[in-house]
């Protein structure tokens, strides 16, 4: 079966146990915030493992289900749980999800993840608005285009929706959730970076480095869907002063876990609104 | 049991059986021309990666391929006469298995050294580098399913060489009136060497030093939570402007390492010596 084969036979299985009730709004949600999927209410869970073609997550603090239901009065379906392409999954793999809910309907997608601040400025838990991405991952439209989703050489001129962007900014003030901005790098991993390397991703523009992300929202671009982006500064690049620091994945998913709250109020309050 | 895992335990047991008892407490890996260190070591057991079935054999210039075991500065080492190169066409595990095997045998200690083209313009044909730090461009080894008898899914890197030994090697240098300098080495994935705008890339990033090896087995040593100690031959020089006729040569790198062999026998025995 080819892969486009396989992402119209997860549409079609999830389309069926829908009746019809497909989602507008697709959200991943990255390490430690998968609570904000406790909100959505109607929700009709999917263990990725009943759904055809779909992999199994591996990652820490990720589970993996697609949840579909209704938040902020639209019917969106969550991602709890994404493939990591450290985990060794093709980039095919790694996007099927975001390629399904493009069949199902979906009309913009809001993404999530766990990041390492390399901005002097980026405290840990802190919530940044990724404003536009470089990225180190192989790209997941390398190979024949699918033509169905989108052209072969899609633009990125504006990766993240300048709107959504003005809309968290306006309802972040309202709610008194202060928000950073800046440049998601995406590199491959699994090992956190060197001192070196976060040397370099900051000459480079990068304000958060994480593992993840860059691949979805490159898929969502190429079939035109606005995207929305926030990262959850997890831990912050060290200055190499520091003779006891170590990244450490449990305290990551601690400090995304601490975000929840403010999280689950910005992204409810951003989908009620569109 | 993960396949993966019964093959390096396959090609642990038959290292072992080779080396009839002997327990290698630190692995050295010997980098291009770097090879006749192995000539140093006392009582050595030989053991050709070919003669080990599935082994991966090293198809680069300047590096045989062999495992020698012995008596080096007082400890029972084992170093590796030749690595395997992920631009000679080996997949990341292949790349990275000696590594496992040997710490599948019992090293509790990883000392690499590879030759390095110098970026920075301080750097000179010959020199020493202590490699304090890295930068990774060629794909990472632990890419997959975590080996987690190994290590955690997602190993610290903020020391990827150790701060203890590095002090040590600085202290032994001066001792013994060898120069050695330090820096960040960058590596790519080769084989092709660097262009003149990749090496101002590479300076502009922060490197020192470029090569095409080293920092696969440094990340998965890491990852076992074995401390590392790195050193860069610098094989060829960096310039703002080329001679017309320059060109970098695999023959002339091979030169300049085994010109420097002779102090980094030393100083890598020296080491030994006192870790």
């Amino acid at each position: 079966m080819t892969q486009l084969e396989t992402i119209h036979l997860a549409a079609d299985y999830l389309c069926k146990q829908l009746h019809g009730q497909c989602p507008e709004v697709g959200i991943v949600l990255g390490s430690g915030l998968g609570r904000l999927a406790d909100h959505i209410q109607d929700a009709k869970v999917f263990p990725y493992k009943d759904i055809p073609g779909f992999s199994a997550s591996t990652a820490i603090g990720h589970k993996g289900n697609l949840i579909v239901g209704k938040l902020g009065g639209k019917t969106v379906a969550a991602l709890q749980g994404r493939f990591h392409y450290y985990e060794g999954y093709g980039m095919d793999k790694v996007v099927f999800p975001i390629r399904v809910l493009k069949l199902l309907g979906m009309r913009w997608l809001f993404v999530s993840n766990a990041a390492g601040g390399t901005h002097p400025d980026f405290k840990v838990g802190d919530i940044m608005i990724i404003r536009d991405h470089i990225n180190l991952l192989p790209n997941p439209l390398i190979g024949p285009n699918l033509e169905e989703f989108g052209p072969r050489f899609p633009d990125m001129t504006r990766p993240y929706d300048p709107e959504l962007i003005r809309r968290a900014e306006a309802i972040a003030e309202q709610e008194g959730i202060p928000l950073q901005k800046g440049v998601y790098l995406s590199c491959t991993g699994p090992c956190y970076e060197t001192p070196a390397e976060y040397g370099y991703f900051r000459h480079i523009g990068a304000d958060a480095v994480g593992m993840s992300t860059t691949s979805e929202v490159i898929v969502a671009r190429h079939s035109d869907i606005p995207v929305f982006g926030v990262s959850v500064i997890t831990d912050v690049a060290p200055t190499g002063d520091e003779e006891d620091y170590v990244t450490d994945g449990e305290a990551i998913v601690q400090a995304a876990d601490a975000c929840a709250e403010k999280m689950t109020r910005l992204f409810t309050r951003m989908i009620a609104g569109l | 049991m993960d396949p993966r895992i019964e093959i390096i335990n396959g090609l642990t047991a038959s290292l072992q059986e080779r080396l009839q008892g002997f327990r290698p407490e630190l692995g050295i890996v010997l980098g291009s021309g770097l090879g006749r260190l192995a000539d140093s070591i006392e009582n050595p057991i030989t053991v050709p990666y070919r003669e080990l079935p599935g082994f991966p054999v090293s198809t680069a210039t300047g590096h045989k391929g062999n495992f020698i075991a012995g008596r080096l500065g007082g400890k029972n080492v084992i170093a590796m006469q030749g690595r395997i190169h992920y631009y000679e066409g080996y997949g990341m595990d292949k790349v990275v298995l000696p590594i496992r095997v040997m710490i599948g045998a019992g090293i509790r200690t990883l000392i690499v050294s590879n030759a390095a083209g110098g970026i920075n313009y301080n750097l000179h044909i010959g020199d020493l580098m202590l490699i304090r730090d890295h930068i990774n461009l060629l794909p990472n080894p632990l890419i997959g399913p975590n080996f987690d008898s190994y290590g955690p899914r997602f190993p610290d890197m903020t020391r990827p060489y150790d701060p203890a030994l590095m002090k040590l090697a600085l202290q032994l240098a001066q001792e013994e009136g060898i120069a050695l300098q330090q820096g960040v080495y960058v590596g790519g994935t080769g084989p092709s060497y660097e262009t003149p705008a990749e090496y101002k890339f590479f300076r502009t990033i922060g490197g020192d030093a470029v090569g095409m090896s080293t920092i696969p087995e440094v990340i998965v040593a890491r990852h076992a939570g074995i401390p590392v100690l790195g050193i860069s031959v610098i094989t060829n020089e960096a310039h703002d402007d080329y001679a017309e006729d320059y060109q970098n040569d695999g023959e002339d790198v091979v030169v300049a390492a085994d010109a420097a062999a002779g102090k980094m026998t030393r100083l890598i025995t020296r080491l030994i010596e006192h870790m």
